[in-house]
């Protein structure tokens, strides 16, 4: 398979379609059987050096952007909201106040003002902008497979993974909104879940604890292999050899030290630690760092839970949270987890392979809303009391991106006197997509996986990566 | 990146590289005609000489500009070139005519384009100077002829149509097109061709055919233009065979003279283990209980193997399983806690229907033409899934007459006849379905509105009547539901879809493979492996009033099914012609229900009483509780196509094998399999015998026995070393035998 790392960008995206290439590895190993995978792999080029990774960290619910990195200090109070701005490390670019700590390595990322699409609900929303499914009404499962999945199937389609651990992981993953559609589980994220701060954190099927029941796995392997006398004549696709290849992987995992220390965080100093913060959102990003370190290539990590105030997200509708108290309630843990990542990678020089972005499905409502709260907790006052909130907002909203080579300290877009809409640089979810699959080395222009349909798709609609935000 | 894909339309964007060598064909036999159009004709006509060159070189490919696919940089062409009045606007005219440059043909950007001599995103695709190249300069250069009042093209004819080839050989496709002039053409060079089988042959862009090693049949499409034609080839192993199996039925007539055809032996008929074991999962999709199968061992009846699937066919569990089939493609899927009343009702229609053995004409006829509320005829819950009268023909076309329409919605089928006509015709049908909200929330009441039927081709704009795929159907009055005229169209002894699909579909449920693969993919381009035996399933099914039930009968009763699935020295890479069986991973909820019966385990599922078994669940929602369900590829109920549920394997299901929680419960639930043996009185020879004779039907052989018993007798200790007591030894040893045989590939498989 080519490399597009260094392509031009996209000229000529393909037919939105979708199953050709299922075909060739999913499943049923329609055409390309597991010796075919291995003769793809002989004829590829020696081992590489780690492939390219992306990080992506998941405001589900929607960061509003004019609380966070894009304030409106001059708009009317009806829209700014109550924080100051602050400078950051570039001349001329502010935050709101809640974010010191990334203002001041504001180098050390770029920041996209001017990402817009048309889906308003969270379903819709999440599907679109990771899997550029045109479609804005919510429904229960996506049509089109997630970025991550794709790249998951994509790189399956190599040839057998060298390294135990998954290619991809989800540490607290995004929510059910996502998915792999037509792909299968079978290109499903390795799910993480649990709060890594905590001391009793385990990762089930990382490393046996026990000895004693690695040796009875052991044993039960030894007694099924003079057991099993299934005739494998039969075997033309070589479904049985793949079946032993995933149980070794599966036993690399579930008993080689090496596998278990990539999610073992008491190997980090506490030093480290303490600088991403010891919270569940400051340790899942350093368990993500860790993953891509130790050769994961996909790695999500949602923040939300009791960090995010009452109802656990960022979706602060003034039923659910005050707005303001709820983006002061997290901002401190958010902005030391994300800074903490962001200098890790580049300090730990995975700076060039490793692509970290950080966004949610959407921005909020620049226009600030009040409703009396349902109910009292974290960053909510008493159920009936009016509190201010933001709504749902596609029309415009921002995101960072750090690593994956690309020159940061910039800032992409704008929106206007208000936040309402996007003014410079309109940048929609293909391009978010084609930024992400071209750090990958993904070919998303001609790249489509057949549907249930059998319809050839495209893993994007046109598009193309944003130019600023590729190495 | 290099996509080694089916598809042509990919095909040709991947093979840009071959477009430049494309020559005139030289090939034996050619006749001179073309060279001498080419040469001495006064004018190139649009539509029959430069749109094929354009489809060759892929610049109307899905891929490149064709409108379908988006078109890229605003050159826009009709898909495939089938639309030549289109595409000579938006080569002629559109850009402001700057795509052609008559004054300095060479100068057009058409061409400097084609060549990548300015920037292409496509590169270069036509090499300056090739025949191809001078084709479309000529037709510039004299003044661009559009060609409407030219000559049409009226056939593509293949040559040969049909062809013994050896394995390993290859063979010269020569592509003829027949003008309404009168006029034949030979465009091999301008055609595309597309294997239905690429692991058995291959086909270039040049038309030449290579076969690989394996036996069997396939099939070469050809296309010029708007025209297909199909090439045959038959490729046998070439093996005497000696004898084959007595034929049962005319099942057996047809496969065994398909062997003998291709000389490729088939395997000797299995043993009674395996057939039980088999027939059982097949049938009624669980294991046979281990005093099912000493019943079976024990019955001196010469026919034992007929009784064995009559009782299975009688039994309330077919139902359930077929239920289990029927109600995922029919997409009972539970969006929302309130779906449940609709998911339960539908399961049980379904589920009725076959117990009851209503003929299949019958219920699809009920299916289609539901009226009322789910309450009163539960089969109205399809029209609550499946609410757009596109989506319902694609569904309808896809499952019930093995067509898939999607692609006609847009643009004429790629490798079909249907046109948008034959897809607006479809959905005519359904333009009268009225829907009325009811008091329950998100439940329509569903009726006939009176009215004209008719649908709008979204491309012409024209309204249509109802048409059933080139059919014509009698006017329909406004007061009768054309749903009921689809119906009686469909149930017609004389419809060339409606059954030949579900004995197909059927036929692949107990083979592995389709006569026709992918089952729901019939079209005159992907013929049936065994055309004869197709035609005289469809006659038996239609003459049996479209018995479901006989029709499981004639299957499994016919030795071509009871095949061993172990090759013999000649038929190991036979995968279409069913010289042995070929084994089949079994689904998720029959493995777990055949995990629960071996272990002694049950799985509880919500709101539904204890003991209910995975194949019997009435919708999707218990995927989400049950984490087994979910790695082992139980689908969503979310498309009409049976290739949702995959089969294949991955890591999460090893993981959960080796170490999830699931998996260690069941088998070491207290009452479980392994509790109760390890204080059973009995020797443990006996045990292991027990053990066996639940997980495959059979008696262990003496390895197997003495491995086992070897293995239970063993002493244990536990995680601190101690020594553990007798009993528990025993029970711990019986969890890792039990593990051990459930985990093999002869349990995980129906072989």
């Amino acid at each position: 398979m080519s490399q597009t790392r260094k392509q031009q960008p996209s000229i000529c995206p393909g037919p939105f379609g979708r199953r050709g290439f299922m075909q060739l590895g999913l499943a049923g190993f329609a055409s390309l059987s597991l010796p075919g995978i291995l003769r793809l792999r002989a004829a590829a080029p020696g081992p590489a050096a780690k492939k390219t990774a992306v990080i992506m960290v998941w405001l589900p619910g929607g960061l509003s952007h004019i609380d966070s990195y894009d304030p409106k200090p001059d708009a009317g109070s009806e829209y700014r909201g109550p924080f100051g701005t602050i400078p950051t490390k570039i001349p001329g670019l502010h935050f709101t106040e809640l974010l010191p700590r990334q203002a001041a390595i504001a180098d050390k990322f770029t920041l996209l003002r001017s990402m817009r699409q048309f889906a308003a609900g969270h379903p819709a929303g999440s599907m679109q902008l990771l899997s550029g499914d045109p479609d804005t009404r919510d429904k229960p499962q996506p049509s089109y497979p997630d970025w991550m999945s794709v790249a998951n199937y994509l790189r399956a389609q190599e040839g057998p993974r060298e390294n135990p651990l998954p290619a991809y992981v989800g540490v607290s993953p995004p929510t059910s909104y996502t998915g792999q559609a037509y792909l299968g589980d079978a290109y499903a994220p390795f799910v993480v879940n649990g709060d890594p701060n905590l001391p009793t954190f385990s990762v089930p099927n990382i490393g046996l604890t026990a000895e004693s029941e690695v040796h009875r796995l052991d044993r039960r392997l030894a007694l099924r292999q003079n057991l099993d006398r299934l005739d494998r004549a039969f075997d033309r696709h070589g479904e049985l050899d793949a079946m032993d290849q995933f149980e070794s992987q599966a036993m690399t995992l579930l008993t080689s030290p090496d596998t278990k220390i990539a999610f073992d965080l008491t190997k980090e100093d506490d030093q480290t630690r303490d600088r991403y913060g010891r919270n569940s959102w400051g340790q899942q990003l350093l368990l993500s760092r860790r993953l891509v370190e130790a050769g994961v290539d996909i790695v999500t990590s949602s923040l939300h839970g009791p960090l995010c105030g009452r109802v656990g997200n960022w979706d602060d509708h003034a039923v659910n949270h005050h707005v303001f108290d709820a983006m002061r309630f997290r901002a401190g843990a958010y902005d030391q987890a994300v800074t903490a990542l962001i200098e890790d990678i580049y300090e730990r020089g995975l700076d060039e392979r490793v692509l970290v972005v950080v966004t949610g499905e959407f921005g909020r409502t620049p226009k600030i809303s009040y409703s009396p709260s349902t109910g009292q907790g974290n960053a909510s006052a008493p159920a009936g009391t009016t509190q201010p909130g933001r709504d749902h907002w596609p029309r415009a909203f921002s995101n960072i991106w750090a690593g994956g080579g690309i020159e940061t300290g910039r800032v992409i877009g704008a929106t206007d006197k208000r936040g309402e809409d996007v003014i410079e640089r309109i940048c929609g979810p293909d391009d978010f997509l084609a930024t992400i699959y071209h750090h990958l080395g993904i070919d998303y222009n001609n790249t489509t996986i057949d549907d249930f349909s059998g319809r050839p798709t495209r893993i994007i609609n046109g598009g193309s990566p944003i130019p600023e935000l590729i190495g | 990146m290099s996509i080694p894909a089916k598809h042509p339309l990919l095909l040709r964007a991947a093979s840009f590289v071959l477009v430049g060598l494309v020559v005139i064909s030289q090939a034996e036999g050619v006749e001179p005609a073309e060279a001498a159009r080419v040469a001495s004709q006064p004018s190139v006509d649009f539509r029959n000489d430069v749109v094929p060159i354009l489809t060759k070189a892929g610049c109307n490919s899905g891929a490149c500009h064709a409108k379908a696919g988006g078109g890229q940089n605003g050159f826009q062409l009709s898909l495939l070139g089938y639309e030549p009045d289109e595409d000579f606007g938006h080569i002629v005219l559109e850009g402001r005519g700057r795509r052609l440059f008559p004054a300095a043909p060479e100068q057009s950007l058409l061409l400097l384009k084609a060549t990548a001599r300015v920037p292409h995103g496509g590169g270069v695709r036509i090499t300056i100077g090739s025949p191809q190249y001078d084709v479309l300069r000529r037709w510039i250069e004299l003044g661009m002829d559009h060609g409407d009042e030219g000559v049409r093209l009226v056939s593509v004819d293949v040559e040969p149509t049909q062809r013994v080839l050896e394995l390993g050989s290859q063979q010269q496709l020569k592509s003829i097109a027949r003008f309404s002039d009168g006029s034949i053409r030979d465009v091999t060079s301008l055609s595309l061709y597309e294997s239905n089988s690429p692991e058995m042959v291959s086909v270039d862009d040049t038309g030449v055919v290579a076969v690989g090693d394996i036996p069997g049949k396939a099939a070469v499409m050809v296309r010029f233009q708007d025209k297909v034609a199909v090439f045959n080839a038959v490729i046998p192993l070439g093996q005497t065979l000696e004898s084959v199996p007595r034929s049962q039925n005319f099942i057996d007539e047809g496969v065994f003279a398909s062997l003998m055809e291709l000389g490729l032996p088939p395997s000797p008929l299995c043993d009674d283990a395996t057939f039980l074991r088999r027939a059982s999962l097949d049938v009624i999709g669980r294991l046979p209980t281990t005093s099912e199968s000493e019943a079976y061992y024990a019955s001196a009846s010469e026919v034992r193997r007929a009784e064995l699937i009559g009782n299975l066919l009688n039994s309330p569990e077919y139902a359930d399983y077929f239920a289990n089939k029927w109600t995922t493609l029919l997409k009972n899927r539970r969006d929302d806690a309130s779906d449940i009343t609709s998911n339960f009702a539908f399961h049980s229609w379904v589920r009725d229907s076959l117990l009851e053995n209503k003929p299949y004409d019958k219920w699809v006829r009920e299916l289609l033409a539901a009226t009322g509320t789910v309450i009163e005829n539960p089969p109205v819950a399809w029209y609550k899934r499946v609410k757009q009268p596109t989506e319902q023909i694609e569904d309808v076309a896809q499952l019930f007459l093995g067509v898939r329409m999607q692609c006609a919605q847009c643009h004429h089928h790629p490798f079909e006849r249907w046109s948008q006509d034959d897809y607006y015709g479809l959905v005519a049908f359904f333009s009268r379905i009225g829907r009325k909200p009811t008091g329950t929330p998100g439940e329509d009441l569903i009726f006939h509105q009176r009215g004209l039927a008719q649908a709008k081709n979204a491309r012409s704009g024209e309204m249509l009547t109802p048409s059933a795929l080139g059919d014509a159907i009698s006017d329909i009055a406004p007061d009768d539901d054309p749903r009921l005229r689809l119906a009686d169209w469909m149930s017609s002894s004389e419809n060339r879809f409606f059954a030949k699909a579900v004995v197909n579909r059927y036929w692949k449920h107990f083979f592995k493979r389709g006569l026709i693969e992918p089952e729901d993919d019939i079209r005159d381009t992907n013929p049936p492996t065994n055309p004869k035996l197709l035609a005289a399933l469809e006659q038996h099914f239609i003459s049996s009033g479209f018995d479901l039930r006989d029709l499981v009968r004639v299957i499994t009763l016919s030795n071509a099914y009871q095949l061993s699935a172990i090759p013999n020295e000649h038929n190991a890479s036979d995968v279409q012609n069913y010289s042995h069986f070929y084994p089949k991973r079994m689904q998720a909820e029959v493995m777990l229900d055949a995990i629960d019966q071996v272990t002694g385990a049950s799985t509880s599922f919500a709101n539904l009483p204890a003991g209910t078994r995975a194949i019997a669940l009435p919708d999707n929602s218990y995927n989400q509780s049950s984490p087994f369900l979910a790695v082992f590829g139980r689908p969503d109920n979310s498309s009409v196509c049976e290739c949702e549920r995959v089969q294949s394997s991955s890591l999460g299901q090893s993981l959960h094998m080796l170490n999830s929680a699931e998996i260690k419960a069941k088998l070491s639930v207290s009452g479980g399999r392994a509790d109760r043996l390890s204080k059973d009185e009995r020797s443990d020879a006996e045990r292991v015998s027990e053990i066996y004779l639940a997980a495959f039907a059979r008696q262990p052989d003496a390895n197997e026995l003495q491995a086992s018993v070897a293995y239970v007798a063993e002493p244990r200790s536990d995680a601190a070393g101690k020594p553990l007591d007798a009993i528990l030894a025993k029970r711990e040893n019986y969890e890792d035998l039990i593990w051990a045989l459930i985990s093999t590939k002869e349990f995980l498989f129906n072989h």
